[in-house]
Parts: C-alpha cells; sequence; structure tokens
C-alpha cells in the first residue's frame, strides 16, 4: 500500500482562515485514518498560490511521493490552473490532482464559523472520495498538415489565400465558377474610402494567381472532407471534365459568399423583364460591362428612383451594404449625366463606416434627392412608396433600381452538412461565438469568412479573411504538434448495441458508426468532452474521461450526506 | 529578448486581449501596456452586451484572468509607452511603468486598505456617479484586483502627512510607498495598436441639457447604473439614488453632426439599455428618439424589433440640432421636430443620450510617438491603397479595434485577429 493522499488546506490569507477554522479541519481529516487504505498527509499554508506557497506544494508531492492531491483552497476558476501546473513540475499526473473550493462556497458564504468548518470539511471529504478514482490521463501529440483549404475565389478566398500562403504552407483554392473575383468582379468601382477604382481587388487576383504557394482549382467543388483540425482529408471534383484530386489538409477556409434575393418573390414587387426595373448588381454590371447605365431603348434615363431596404422586412435583418452601393449608384449615375434626377427612397440610413456618411451627404447636398419612407411597391415600371407621413404616392421615374436584400447562398445547407457546421436561424453561418469567436465555427479547424456569415461590404470581408488567417497561423505551426483534449469520451465496445442516438447529439460530428463492428465509435481528436452523448445512450456505454460515473457519484455523494 | 519572438500590445480591451492569448497560444513573448491599474477596457463598463445580452463580466473575466495567468504574457498596467525607435522585425521600446505603491504579487485584494483612507476623489471610470478614495480599485472585480494609490491625492505620498492607515490595514504587507517607476526596454518584432476609444463630452452637445440637467444622463453612465458591480448595484435610479425615474426617453446620434461620422454601436446598445431598464422597472415608460437606425448585423435588426414591440415607443425626430431640453418643475421638456417638421414635445424624467465615439485621449500623442499616421479623425490610419488593412502608416505597427475607428466587439476582435495574421506573417519572414 503506497497510495498516498496529500490534503493542503490554504488560508488565503484571512479570508479563509478567519471564516473557517483550520484547525478543526486538519484534526478531522487526519482522523479519517486509513481512509480507503490510503495514508494521508494533512496540512495547512497561508498562501498557496503564492510563489512561496507553490514551491512548498511542490517539494510536498516530491518528498512525499503523493499519489493523489487536494488542494482545499478558491474557485477552480482563480488557480486550478496553477495548481495543475505544479502537479506538472512536481511530476504528478494533474488528473490525480482536485481543487475544492472552501472559499467562495464556504467561507465567503456561510457566516456561522462553525457552519462553515462543517461545510468545508465535509467538500474535502468529498473530494477525496472523487480523487480516489480519478486515473492518470495522458497527453497525446498529433502530427499537422499546415496547408490549407480555400473554398470559394470571391474576395474573402482570394485575401485568406493571400494572407496565407507562403514557403511552409501552401493554400488550394478551390472556386466553381470560371474565374476567380466573386461578386465584386462586376463593379465599375469601390467607394470612395476603399480607394473608390478597383485596383487592389485587381491586384489581389494577381497576386494569387502568380503565387507559387497557392494552387487555384477553377471550376471545382468540394466533393468530400473528413477528418479533424490539422488532418483533414479532402476529395475535389472539376465540373467540366469530372476528374478527381484528393489532397492533405490541416484547415478549411469557407468563403463561399451570398446571393441577391430576387425582389419578385417578396409582396408587392410585381414587374417583368421587359419593364425598367433593375437589381443594383445589374446596374453595376451594365455599368462595368458597356460603361454606360442606358434603358432598354438604349437612352440614358431621366429620372432614376433608388429603393432602399427590399425584402428587409421580410428577411429580418439589414444588409448593411445597400445604402452605401446606392449611394456609390447615384454617383455613376451623375457622372454619366448631371440632368439625371435621382429620387432615393430610403427608410434608414446604414451607414457604419468612419467615411460613410461625408460621402453621402456630400451627394445628397449636390444630386440625391432623398426621401425618407415607410414602405415600397413597385407595379411595372410604376413605383408607389408610403412617406413618414403615411401617405401613399406613385411616380413612375424612367428606371427602379432595387437594393434586394443579401441572402444566404443556397449551398450554405450543403456546407453545413458537409462540414458539420452550423446556420444561424436567417440561413447565414453560425459563429463559434457571435462576440468573440467570430471566424471560427463548432468544428475545429474549420473557418467561415465574408458574406456566407452575414451581408458585409469587401472592407469586412477582407478582415475577416485576415482574421481566420491569423486563427489558422496560431493554431497550425508547421512543425509542431497538435495536442488534443484528453477528457473525452469513449463508447464501451461491450455495452454499446450501436443504436446510433449518440450520433445525432454529438454537435461537433465526433461519433461515427463503425457497421463492421456494428458500434458507434468515438474519434478522439475532435470530441470534446462535453458529454451530450453521455446522458444520450441508452445502454449507458458512454463514458467522458475524468468524469465517469464512479467519479462522480463518490463526490456528489459525500457532499450531499445527512 | 529574441525580436522576433516578441510582441508588443497597447491597450487591454477586448481588441487587445484577444491578440495577446492569441500570440502566446502561438507561443510569442507578450508585452502588454496597459495605462490603467485594470485591464479589460471599455467592455467591462457595460453590465452586459448586445445582441445576446450576455453578461459582460461574465464574457471578459476568463478572458482577463487567462491573460493575468499566461506566463507568455507580461502585463504592464499603469505604464506608457515613451519611446520607440528601429524597425519592423527589431524594435527598441520604452515603457515607463509607473507606481502603483502596492505590491501586485503579495495583494491578495481583499479590500481592506481603501475604506480607512481618508481621502477621497470622483471615481471617474464610474462616471463620476460615486466617490473612490486615494487608494482604490475602479470597481468590484476589476483584475488585476490590486488597489493602486494615486501618489497626487494620498496624504504620505504627496508629501504632506504621516498618514499610514492603509499600510497599517494590510495584512499582506503590500503596501509599498517607496516603489518607483520604472523603465522598460522592451525588444519587440511588432506592436498592435488597441488603443481603443472613448465618448466626446457630452456637454458639448449644448441643446441636449447634459450638465446643466440632472436628469440627463451618458450611456454610459446608464451602464454603471445597471451594471451590478455599479453604483447603485444595477438598480436604476435618478442623481440622488432613490428616485426611479417614471418615463425615460433615448437620444440616438447624440453629437454624430459634431463628429461626422455614424457611432456604430448606438442603435444597437440603445436596445439593450431599453430592455434591461423595463427588466429593472416594468414599470417605466421608455423612448427611443431617433432619426436613423444603424444595425449592420445580421443579429441586430431582431433585437431592435423585439424592442419595438412593446419595450420602447420608437419616435422619428428629422432634425437633432433643432432639438430643445429644458427643464420643467422635476421633468425634463423635449421639443423636436417630427415626420412633418412639426414641432412636437415629450415630457420625461430621465434622458439618456448616446454620446458619439471618438479616438481615445491620447491617442493623438501616442501616435505620434510611434510615427504612424492618423485619419482626419483622428483614429489611426491603416496603409494607404488598400482595402480592410490593418496595417498603420509604419511597417510592422500594426491596428486593432475601436483605436481605428468606432466599431461593436465582433468587429474589434476580427481586427485583433486579423493583426495577428500579419504579425504572424511579419515574424516568420
Ligand atoms: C450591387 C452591389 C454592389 C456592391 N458594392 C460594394 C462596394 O462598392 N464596396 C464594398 O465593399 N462592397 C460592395 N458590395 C458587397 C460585396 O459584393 C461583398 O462584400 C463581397 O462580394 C463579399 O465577398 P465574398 O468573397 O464573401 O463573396 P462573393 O463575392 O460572393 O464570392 C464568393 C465566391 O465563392 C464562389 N463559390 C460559391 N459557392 C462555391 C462552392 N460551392 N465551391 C466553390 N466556390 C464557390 C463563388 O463563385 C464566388 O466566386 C456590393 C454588393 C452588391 C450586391
Ligand atoms: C455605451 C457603449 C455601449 C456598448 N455596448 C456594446 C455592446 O453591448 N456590444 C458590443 O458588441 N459592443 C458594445 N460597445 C462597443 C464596445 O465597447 C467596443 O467595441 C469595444 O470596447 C472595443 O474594444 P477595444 O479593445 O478596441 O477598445 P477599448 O475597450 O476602448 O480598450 C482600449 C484600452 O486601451 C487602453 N489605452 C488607451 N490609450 C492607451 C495608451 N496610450 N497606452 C496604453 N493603454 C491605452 C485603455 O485604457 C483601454 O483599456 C459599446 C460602446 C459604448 C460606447
Ligand atoms: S443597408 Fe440600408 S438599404 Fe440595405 S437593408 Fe440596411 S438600411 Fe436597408
Ligand atoms: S462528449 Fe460531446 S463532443 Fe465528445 S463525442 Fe460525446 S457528444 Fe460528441
Ligand atoms: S497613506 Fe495615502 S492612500 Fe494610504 S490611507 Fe493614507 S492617504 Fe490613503
Ligand atoms: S489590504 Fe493589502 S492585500 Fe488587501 S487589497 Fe489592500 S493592498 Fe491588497
Ligand atoms: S449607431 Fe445609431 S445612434 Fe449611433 S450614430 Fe449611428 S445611427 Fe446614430
Amino acid at each position: 500500500m503506497s497510495d498516498k493522499i496529500g490534503i493542503y488546506v490554504c488560508e488565503c490569507g484571512p479570508n479563509i482562515s478567519s471564516k473557517v477554522d483550520i484547525e478543526r479541519i486538519l484534526e478531522e481529516i487526519a482522523a479519517l485514518e486509513d481512509f480507503r487504505d490510503k495514508e494521508l498527509i494533512v496540512k495547512q499554508h497561508k498562501l498557496l498560490c503564492s510563489v512561496a506557497g507553490k514551491a512548498f506544494l511542490e517539494e510536498e508531492i516530491k518528498a512525499n511521493e503523493l499519489t493523489h492531491l487536494i488542494c482545499a483552497a478558491c474557485s477552480p476558476r482563480d488557480h486550478d490552473s496553477t495548481f495543475k501546473e505544479v502537479c506538472k513540475k512536481a511530476g504528478l499526473n494533474p488528473y490525480m490532482y482536485k481543487i475544492v473550493n472552501i472559499r467562495e462556497q464556504c467561507a465567503w458564504v456561510i457566516s456561522d464559523k462553525e457552519k462553515a468548518t462543517d461545510k468545508a470539511i465535509q467538500y474535502i471529504h468529498a473530494g477525496m472520495d472523487r480523487v480516489v478514482y480519478q486515473q492518470p490521463l495522458i497527453e497525446k501529440q498529433l502530427d499537422s498538415n499546415p496547408d490549407v483549404l480555400v473554398i470559394g475565389g470571391g474576395i474573402a478566398g482570394l485575401q485568406s489565400a493571400l494572407t496565407l500562403a507562403g514557403k511552409n504552407r501552401r493554400v488550394f483554392l478551390v472556386e466553381k465558377s470560371a474565374e476567380l473575383g466573386g461578386t465584386s468582379i462586376h463593379f465599375q468601382k469601390l467607394l470612395p474610402r476603399q480607394g473608390s477604382d478597383t485596383a487592389t481587388r485587381n491586384r489581389k487576383i494577381k497576386e494569387v494567381n502568380k503565387n507559387p504557394y497557392i494552387k487555384v482549382f477553377t471550376s471545382t467543388e468540394l466533393s468530400k472532407i473528413v477528418g479533424f483540425l490539422g488532418n483533414f482529408e479532402i476529395v475535389l471534383k472539376n465540373s467540366e471534365n469530372d476528374s478527381e484530386t484528393e489532397l492533405l489538409a490541416g484547415a478549411v477556409v469557407l468563403a463561399n459568399g451570398f446571393q441577391q434575393a430576387n425582389p419578385q418573390d417578396f409582396e408587392g414587387y410585381n414587374y417583368t423583364d421587359n419593364d425598367e426595373v433593375y437589381s443594383a448588381l445589374e446596374i453595376e454590371k451594365m455599368y462595368s460591362e458597356t460603361n454606360q447605365i442606358t434603358m432598354k431603348s438604349g437612352e440614358l434615363p431621366k429620372t432614376v428612383a433608388l429603393v432602399h431596404c427590399v425584402g428587409r422586412k421580410e428577411v429580418g435583418y439589414c444588409s448593411k451594404i445597400c445604402c452605401n452601393y446606392l449611394i456609390k449608384i447615384s454617383d455613376y449615375l451623375q457622372s454619366i449625366s448631371s440632368d439625371i434626377e435621382i429620387i432615393d427612397l430610403f427608410q434608414d440610413m446604414c451607414l457604419p463606416e468612419k467615411e460613410d456618411q461625408e460621402y453621402y451627404e456630400e451627394l445628397a447636398a449636390r444630386v440625391i434627392h432623398s426621401q425618407r419612407v415607410t414602405g415600397t411597391k413597385v407595379a411595372g415600371n410604376k413605383l408607389t412608396y408610403t412617406g413618414i407621413n403615411g401617405r401613399e404616392t406613385t411616380i413612375e421615374p424612367d428606371m427602379i433600381i432595387l437594393a434586394p436584400a443579401i441572402i444566404p447562398a443556397a449551398d450554405n445547407v450543403h456546407f453545413a452538412n458537409l462540414l458539420n457546421i452550423e446556420l444561424h436561424e436567417t440561413g447565414f453561418f453560425q459563429e463559434a461565438h457571435i462576440k468573440i469567436n467570430p471566424v471560427s465555427t463548432n468544428t475545429d479547424g474549420v473557418f467561415v469568412v465574408g458574406a456566407n456569415r452575414g451581408a458585409c461590404s469587401i472592407s469586412d470581408a477582407v478582415i475577416q479573411a485576415q482574421a481566420a488567417a491569423g486563427k489558422v497561423l496560431t493554431q497550425l505551426i508547421p512543425g509542431q504538434k497538435i495536442i488534443p483534449e484528453v477528457m473525452v469520451s469513449e463508447i464501451l465496445e461491450a455495452y454499446c448495441t450501436g443504436c446510433q442516438t449518440c450520433l445525432e447529439v454529438c454537435a461537433y460530428g465526433a461519433i461515427y458508426y463503425d457497421a463492421e463492428r456494428g458500434i458507434s465509435v468515438v474519434n478522439e481528436a475532435i470530441c470534446r468532452g462535453c458529454g451530450n452523448c453521455v446522458g444520450s445512450c441508452p445502454s449507458g456505454s458512454i463514458r467522458t474521461r475524468h468524469f465517469t460515473n464512479p467519479q462522480l457519484y463518490q463526490e456528489v455523494k459525500e457532499a450531499l450526506r445527512k | 529578448m529574441n525580436p522576433t519572438e516578441t510582441v508588443l500590445v497597447i491597450g487591454s480591451g477586448i481588441a487587445g486581449m484577444e491578440a495577446s492569448l492569441m500570440l502566446s497560444k502561438a507561443g510569442k513573448k507578450v508585452f502588454l501596456v496597459e495605462r490603467l491599474p485594470l485591464i479589460g477596457g471599455n467592455v467591462i463598463k457595460t453590465g452586459e452586451s448586445f445582441p445576446n445580452m450576455e453578461c459582460s463580466t461574465c464574457l471578459v473575466a476568463p478572458i482577463q484572468q487567462e491573460i493575468l495567468q499566461d506566463s507568455n504574457i507580461e502585463v504592464l498596467t499603469v505604464s506608457d509607452i515613451i519611446s520607440i525607435s528601429g524597425k519592423a522585425g527589431d524594435f527598441a521600446i520604452s515603457v515607463r511603468k509607473r507606481a502603483r505603491y502596492v505590491n501586485i504579487g503579495a495583494c491578495l485584494g481583499c479590500g481592506m486598505c481603501y475604506p480607512v483612507c481618508p481621502v477621497t476623489q470622483p471615481n471617474n471610470w464610474e462616471q463620476n456617479l460615486v466617490e473612490k478614495k486615494a487608494i482604490f480599485v475602479e470597481c468590484a472585480g476589476s483584475l488585476p484586483n490590486v488597489p493602486v494609490i494615486d501618489p497626487a491625492l494620498c496624504l504620505r505620498l504627496n508629501g504632506g502627512e504621516e498618514c499610514n492607515l492603509c499600510m497599517e490595514a494590510c495584512m499582506f504587507g503590500a503596501i509599498d510607498f517607496s516603489e518607483k517607476e520604472e523603465i522598460l526596454e522592451i525588444n519587440a518584432g511588432a506592436v498592435i495598436v488597441a488603443a481603443g476609444f472613448e465618448t466626446i463630452d457630452a456637454k458639448e452637445i449644448e441643446n441636449l441639457g447634459y450638465g446643466k440637467y440632472p436628469g440627463v444622463f451618458t450611456a454610459y453612465e446608464l451602464e454603471r447604473l445597471l451594471a451590478s458591480n455599479g453604483p447603485t448595484e444595477g438598480k436604476l435610479r435618478m442623481r440622488d439614488g432613490e428616485t426611479k425615474p417614471g418615463r425615460v426617453a433615448i437620444i440616438h446620434c447624440a453629437g454624430r453632426d459634431k463628429v461626422g461620422y455614424c457611432s456604430n454601436v448606438c442603435c444597437s446598445y440603445s436596445a439593450r439599455h431599453a430592455h434591461f431598464m423595463k427588466e429593472k422597472l416594468p414599470e417605466v415608460e421608455i423612448f427611443d428618439i431617433y432619426s436613423d437606425l444603424c444595425l449592420p448585423d445580421k443579429h441586430y435588426q431582431k433585437l431592435n424589433t423585439e424592442i419595438r414591440n412593446g419595450t420602447s415607443s420608437y419616435i422619428y425626430q428629422s432634425d437633432i440640432a433643432k432639438m430643445k431640453i429644458e427643464e420643467l418643475e422635476d421633468k425634463l421638456l423635449i421639443q423636436y421636430l417630427n415626420e412633418q417638421e412639426a414641432e412636437v414635445s415629450l415630457e420625461v424624467d430621465m434622458l439618456i443620450l448616446t454620446v458619439a465615439i471618438k479616438p481615445a485621449a491620447g491617442l493623438e500623442e501616442l501616435a505620434d510617438l510611434l510615427e504612424i499616421e492618423i485619419d482626419k479623425y483622428g483614429f489611426i490610419k491603416t496603409a494607404a491603397g488598400e482595402i480592410g488593412s490593418v496595417c498603420t502608416s509604419r511597417s510592422g505597427i500594426f491596428v486593432a479595434g475601436c483605436a481605428e475607428g468606432p466599431k461593436d466587439i465582433p468587429c474589434s476582435v476580427l481586427q485583433s485577429e486579423a493583426a495577428v495574421a500579419q504579425v504572424m506573417r511579419l515574424l516568420e519572414s
């Protein structure tokens, strides 16, 4: 019998020592002599987390050859990682230690010192009951591939590739159409804050094409992908000749862009191709191809109405970029002819970037007749709007230009399934955390950038692309191994009936079904140890390491005694 | 210190913290320089944050803790950059670490020292809604949870008296009046400027009555009133600390015409404000007086729609410059032009101004010192001829977060992750 449990009670200065009776704790715990046949070493220290405290603990672990360690101290949030580090330094497997919170859960919340002490003793006892069931866990190291698959050759995909590619990292850029550039290829100009002209966009396409570390696959789509961060196996398929290419990559950046809603799908927009009604994108295309914006007759329009927010109510979000590009289109029109009357029917002006407002105000002062409306309808060439006073007015301008909502690309659903990532209720991709992890997804190693996350400008797309690159460059360092989570689940073959219930609850796609053996199997490199599957398994054959039933049961049983 | 393995981050808001953690995980040594005694930036002033109404402390505290525990990150609080030389890949930076007079290693954050201090001063971090002592932490939950002594006010340090009260109260011997400022020389390969923003002085918006009428509050004052660690512990009260407001109006775009740009976040945080005011005082009546709505994210309009459906009445005004505020006994009378440009008025108890965002104080001086350009609004300028760039006019120095312009938390984080990408590329080459 050589097992020794070390139990160290921290005074935390007066924080714990003035509110619980540490002497009594030491006495009562030491009196549990031969606790499960283990030897107990029970001591106190003034400040375990201090430099001196950590040195003391390290020395204690080594000198006493402890096999288990309990630190009765503060919240694990404060110092769990501190004591884990001490274990590692002293050569004790960190999964053989447990922190017991006698500060926030006892000292600070119970005013009666005796009761606080009783509770602290009980919690320490519960911790001891758990720690004896703990098992050492050993971290594994996996090789990882630093190369990256980028899907989509729009501005977001181009920028991702450019920021990622280098002599230690290749990028495979897959574009389904025959050309790179995405939607922005159709723009004659960008916004003034973007330097107006499209030189930067053109330069990016050129740089991608000549970069020796980027391999571009046009007319190609992703057909298969399996694996996890650092190790994805990928099959691409060329749509022209059906040829397949197999590759390996460590991460995937998805930049499949957006589509524009068809205004005719929204109530109140009834017109045909013969009417003088255009979407903004059609105007961009016309202008960049012909250098003119003309009616079907080939003549210049004399009056043009710009209609904001088409379908905004139906889709439930603002498309962010349309106020801006409609101002840009007014700019096009006034540069074509100063005689064109521009009627701008907006609902709200959404100009979220520094220079947008000035651009608008300058043009509004000279050429745009802006009018705030609450609703618009189109019937053929007639446009009816409801003013903010509630009155309806119908006009018949020579040309009507609509800003239809930006909606998710049709293949988002397909990608969500293929890459096991989540969709937001709008149909755009869902970020791992809305605020503090915006380009990551629930699958490690898969990132979403550009307009597939929600309507955005080119500037936003470029920033998001660099952000995903930042994630990859700091997570997949060439030559460095990756260390997967060790507190993962395992399925016990003997009990698993192969019902596959667990496959459905795992949000990370970590479980697969092994048809040959007729059981479900956890891929430990993907599993995050969330424990969802454990509760779902009808035959109780799944356990999460470090959170096994005996471990939890023993701890809870003692904590709830009496 | 190998410069290609070291990065200097200026400002410990959400942008600076995210960059520091990412770089540390990639094995870089990070110096995180923050001029205040606490890290976390402006996000920790807001009790909750949109769009998901998550508690900001719960969002940020784990990040702050991780930063403080990370041995690759050296956090330098109460510190300023004083000079920089060298070039991308090899900068030499001097940092002045002012004396805190409390030993961070020894202090436990028990809070015994400040109640005994005889000197009081307004707590500017709490928007001057309460006072603090000469030895203080800004608010409950400040991290690092270690007080600081203001040497200009401390009776002992400013040379006057033999006061020793805080030292006597401290059981850990953490107070150290002999602490001196230090000048640290840091050799780093790249610099990220994440110095954030502040809001304009609401008194400058003369027609909206701030500073004249006690019933007029700024958005940050409201944030502190709504925050559970704020001066009222989260109770919505007028300045006397007792009276509950019956009717509250939020005026959007306060100061937007002065700064010349939209501040990007106020339409969304106002929806959050309305939500929490109503939650705390269900009988309160709320009005949002606006002229534009800027809700540029897939999550934001939904939030706005929910608030308009019952929590707040949205009222359109057509010219903020023509708005007038008057005090009538203990009520405020707001006069504004409606859709038809007719003058209408509304009587409320409390008025909240969504004060425009501007560059942080000292940003221009910092930019001068770093020899990087600022734009016409005073924010850090990004590389000319580029779109969505995080590079400044000087190679090796990058910008992230609101130091570049007003933005929400996700966009601040995105920019900081982008800056990290550029730093990694620079240091790899
Ligand atoms: C009329 C109009 C004017 C605009 N003007 C401006 C402006 O002046 N300034 C500005 O900043 N923004 C402007 N925008 C917004 C701009 O278009 C977007 O910000 C930008 O296009 C987003 O880039 P992206 O790469 O995310 O998507 P996209 O440009 O849509 O590119 C996505 C790419 O992915 C490819 N793809 C899709 N599915 C697959 C697949 N399954 N496999 C492989 N490849 C796939 C597509 O073929 C495409 O090449 C405008 C938008 C519109 C509609
Ligand atoms: C009233 C209000 C409510 C908001 N609510 C929300 C919300 O609910 N959700 C949301 O997403 N966004 C919200 N925002 C926006 C959010 O606060 C910002 O996006 C975020 O704080 C930006 O982080 P940052 O790191 O860029 O800057 P900051 O938070 O400003 O941090 C900058 C840091 O740099 C330090 N610093 C400054 N200058 C120097 C210097 N010279 N040397 C050293 N250090 C320096 C500062 O002390 C500070 O700690 C709100 C903004 C306001 C005004
Ligand atoms: S950007 Fe402007 S036009 Fe587009 S949905 Fe938003 S408010 Fe409407
Ligand atoms: S523990 Fe969670 S992540 Fe792991 S296999 Fe089970 S459900 Fe999936
Ligand atoms: S020494 Fe200074 S800080 Fe301390 S109690 Fe006295 S006045 Fe306050
Ligand atoms: S009394 Fe001492 S230990 Fe406690 S907060 Fe003050 S300085 Fe820190
Ligand atoms: S975000 Fe809203 S309130 Fe703020 S300046 Fe822009 S439009 Fe005005």
